[in-house]
């Protein structure tokens, strides 16, 4: 596999470079991107087709959607540590934690994250009295809602939506009132220890603009966690969203229009 | 913990891992009760100002630098809290006009702004008075507080009666303003199934005049125990009783609604109210906090009882009320945050006694008023023999 | 009969308006001076803290940053069921071990029970919750004495952490219980 001539792969990429790169992600062409991309041009591979390209101060041809698997995910907490690693998120703060759902016969409801998945799963509950129906992990992360309470509810415009979609803080003028960590109906803000100003999830923008996927995207082994555009017909978050799988938000009542949709969602989790 | 928030334990079920931090402690709780005691303190003044209940007239000026003294800590707790609040300005300088707390700045120092000219029209007269008598640095306080004019003749008086009149007419709305929408804040938050209640702002506001009105009358008890005018106390606890009836009736509307209701929010509720909360709502708050003083206050409006009982068990009653009401900004500052948005579980909350934003602090922040009110009776006589002669009075 | 008065009847009243005003001009002043001049531009933030944002360090990069300088590595975990596990998840982010591919600080490399612990955060059966088409899940000590060694083995002695079934293979080549060129898992190749 690695013995791919040089000049195959540009053959290939001629072909068709995005479907070249999904494969080159999916594993079924593990050759390293950077054979092709001359050393030096870039400072990172291009995880996300086109996105080096955009140079602006927001992305404007693409429409990003994160979708979790949940029938995928192992629990094993790569990407809770693959993000505290990228952060460096102080002890006791999530910006991504994951859920282990066990529901029993009886329809009652066992949930437990100990520290956020970070440590991974390790044990079997052991208080569960009835034989189990359904368990299941639950990977969680900000909503990148459309429609933001934390948003809509920051005093002093500290943290804000850009014209493509995402939601972030403004660590220079946060003043820490806390009222978006309240707002957030997902629980996923917290006040920062160290800097002292709210902090969530940023579906790794920075990384984003670099053309990588979300730390926590590259990491789970298992593609449980998807990033992609919506735009891109060839995506594969693109064909998910068109396929008739059952799709769903969390707290969809809540009517904040979350980015952030999960594949195979059972109806008890929160 | 060394951050802004403080550490909750768990109790049951499964909160948020996000969910164990109660980013709104002490301080918080005792911001709208401060607030509250403001507005609730110049709606007594109003009450004579604007509504001419005579029988108010001994304490009308006194509940206006009462609610000025507790108007000049109210920021303390916000900026005590704040994680940087040597950025609180940014609260004046780009207001979020979504934002339900961004207006505070503004409506805050408009609120004092009024209250501020209001004592200064209302004390005019007597401070052009003062300063003819005074020497030294305090003639120069006398005459920067009468707004350097010296006149007090009938039309510069007759001037200073409308202006009142307009401020004491702005200001009710204003104070009602100042803390429904503190009410707003906590009821804006649809995340929140204990805050997210258009009755919020009601209850804030009701529970505001009853601390402010209970909180006068502990005060004027504890300045002049003896001869403090029995009239007064005795309407003062009939608008207490009145306040109190509908503040405590809509509490109990509340949660009878959302009990009645039973929609998946009261589940968390239950949970809430039965868990954590158990002890501090039903037994103190409910129980023994509004219960006995509804009954004491009614037994004092009802019947005529000698002026030693009024005033011994008015003064019981209000204390009690006071601690009712903070106890009420505590089960919903505190105890909203003691249910985890997961739905599923309810976590507990003990305050630190020396903490960033711990008892001590807060004992410190309540004190310091009272502080600011005995520097202000320095100042501005709070009891005045000859304000019948004054013309703020009709 | 009016006492004479230096000031007009109406002299604080103008005193007090002109304060109001100096300190609404001195506000407005006071925003103009001290709001972010890039503020406002597209919504109500500061079009810096994108840049800001977009100019935060990458700290994990991708297992290609990694195989880059480790061609040995490279090979053996890119030919292993192993080859969609990042590299940083066991070893911790790239940014504490190179700038511009120079070494600044050695990874950690787990040894010994750690090894364990970290195999069995993927592949331990006893997690009922998951799910059991995606990956290979073993108990333990079952496993073990399924495979008749000691169970106080550590999974790294018959397992290679990048290419898990190399080893064992490599032995089943070596004995013809499988033919060359062929895999245990075929779906693989």
């Amino acid at each position: 596999m690695d013995e791919l001539k040089l000049s195959e792969i540009r053959e290939e990429i001629q072909k068709d470079r995005r479907a070249f790169i999904k494969n080159v992600l999916g594993g079924t062409i593990a050759g390293s991107l950077l054979m092709v991309i001359p050393a030096g041009a870039m400072e990172f591979p291009e995880q996300i087709p086109g996105m080096q390209d955009e140079t602006g101060i927001f992305i404007t041809r693409k429409k990003f959607a994160f979708i979790v698997d949940i029938t995928r995910c192992i629990g094993c907490g790569s990407c809770c540590v693959a993000d505290k690693n990228e952060y460096k998120v102080p002890e006791g703060n999530y910006r991504t934690w994951v859920e282990r759902y066990i529901i029993d016969d009886h329809d009652n409801v066992f949930v437990d994250a100990p520290n956020g998945g970070l440590d991974g799963y390790t044990e079997p509950r052991e208080d569960v009295p009835n034989p189990v129906r359904d368990t299941f992990f639950v990977p969680k992360l900000c909503n990148m809602c459309e429609k933001p309470s934390c948003v809509q509810v920051c005093p002093v415009g500290a943290t804000f939506q850009t014209e493509d979609g995402f939601v972030l803080v403004d660590d220079k003028r946060c003043v820490a009132c806390s009222y978006c960590v309240q707002a957030c109906p997902y629980s996923v803000r917290f006040i920062n220890p160290v800097t002292k100003t709210a902090d969530k999830c940023t579906w790794c923008y920075h990384r984003v603009r670099k053309g990588l996927l979300p730390a926590c995207v590259n990491v789970c082994p298992t593609h449980a966690r998807k990033f992609g555009d919506l735009n891109d017909k060839k995506s594969e978050i693109y064909k998910i969203m068109r396929l008739p799988h059952i799709i769903s938000v969390l707290k969809h009542g809540m009517g904040n229009k979350p980015s952030l949709h999960y594949l195979g969602l059972r109806r008890e989790v929160v | 913990m060394q951050g802004v928030a403080e550490t909750a334990t768990a109790v049951a079920g499964y909160a948020f891992p996000n969910d164990f931090h109660v980013h709104w402690s002490l301080m918080i709780v005792l911001y709208p009760y401060i607030t509250g005691i403001v507005a609730g303190a110049f709606i007594v003044s109003s009450l004579y100002h604007v509504f001419h209940i005579q029988a108010l007239k001994p304490i009308a000026r006194f509940s206006l630098l009462f609610a000025l003294a507790f108007l000049a800590c109210a920021t303390l707790p916000l900026l005590n809290h704040l994680g940087h609040p040597e950025r609180a300005m940014n609260m004046f300088l780009t207001p979020n006009p979504s934002s339900a707390m961004a207006g505070f700045g503004y409506i805050y120092t408009a609120y004092g702004i009024v209250l501020i000219l209001e004592i200064l029209f209302i004390y005019r007269e007597t401070l052009v008075k003062l300063k003819d008598q005074a020497s030294g640095f305090m003639k120069n306080v006398y005459g920067v507080l009468s707004m350097g004019s010296d006149n007090i003749g009938a039309r510069a008086l007759a001037l200073d009666h409308k202006v009142i009149g307009f401020l004491a007419a702005i200001g009710i709305p204003m104070a009602c303003i100042l803390h429904g929408y503190v009410g707003f804040i906590f009821g804006g938050v649809k995340a929140n199934s204990l805050w997210a209640t258009p009755l919020m702002p009601v209850i804030f506001l009701l529970s505001a005049c009853v601390s402010g009105i209970a909180g006068i009358i502990v005060t004027y008890l504890i300045i002049k125990p003896r001869a403090a005018d029995s009239e007064c106390i005795r309407s003062c606890i009939k608008f207490l009783w009145g306040f109190f009836i509908l503040d405590f009736v809509f509490e109990m509307l509340e949660i009878g609604m959302h009990a009645y209701l039973s929609t998946h929010h009261w589940h968390a509720l239950h949970e809430l109210f039965w868990g954590p909360l158990y002890q501090s709502y039903w037994i103190y708050q409910v129980l023994i906090f509004s219960v006995i003083p509804f009954f004491i206050l009614m037994g004092l409006s009802l019947i005529r009882f000698n002026d030693f009982i009024v005033k011994l068990f008015g003064f019981i009653a209000s204390a009690m009320i006071l601690f009712q009401v903070l106890l009420m900004r505590w089960n919903v500052v505190i105890g909203g945050q003691l249910m985890s948005k997961s739905e599923q579980g309810v976590v507990s909350f003990h305050p630190e006694w020396i903490a960033k934003e711990g008892i001590i602090p807060a004992i410190i922040i309540m004190v310091l008023p009272l502080i600011i009110l005995f520097i202000l009776s320095k100042v501005f006589p709070f009891w005045l023999p000859a304000e019948s002669e004054s013309s703020s009075s009709k | 009969m009016e006492p004479e008065y230096k000031s007009k009847y109406n002299a604080h009243l103008i005193k007090v308006i002109l304060v109001l005003i100096v300190l609404g001009v001195g506000g407005i002043a006071a925003q103009a001076l001290f709001i972010p001049s890039d503020f406002g531009e597209y919504g109500h933030y500061r079009t810096g803290a994108v840049e800001d944002e977009i100019n935060r360090l990458v700290r994990n990069q991708t297992n290609e940053s990694c195989l880059k300088c480790h061609p040995f590595i490279k090979k053996i975990h890119l030919g292993g069921v192993h080859k969609t596990v990042s590299c940083e998840f066991c070893h911790g982010p790239n940014a504490d071990h190179a700038v511009d591919e120079k070494k600044i600080a050695d990874m950690p490399v787990k040894r010994g029970k750690d090894i364990k612990t970290l195999c069995l955060r993927c592949h331990n059966k006893i997690i009922r919750a998951r799910p059991e088409e995606s990956i290979k899940m073993i108990a333990m000590p079952q496993h073990l004495e399924e495979k008749r060694v000691q169970t106080t083995h550590i999974c790294n002695q018959c397992h290679h952490v990048h290419a898990p079934m190399k080893w064992v293979i490599e032995a089943k080549k070596a004995h013809g219980l499988i033919k060359e060129k062929e895999g245990l898992f075929p779906w693989m190749n």
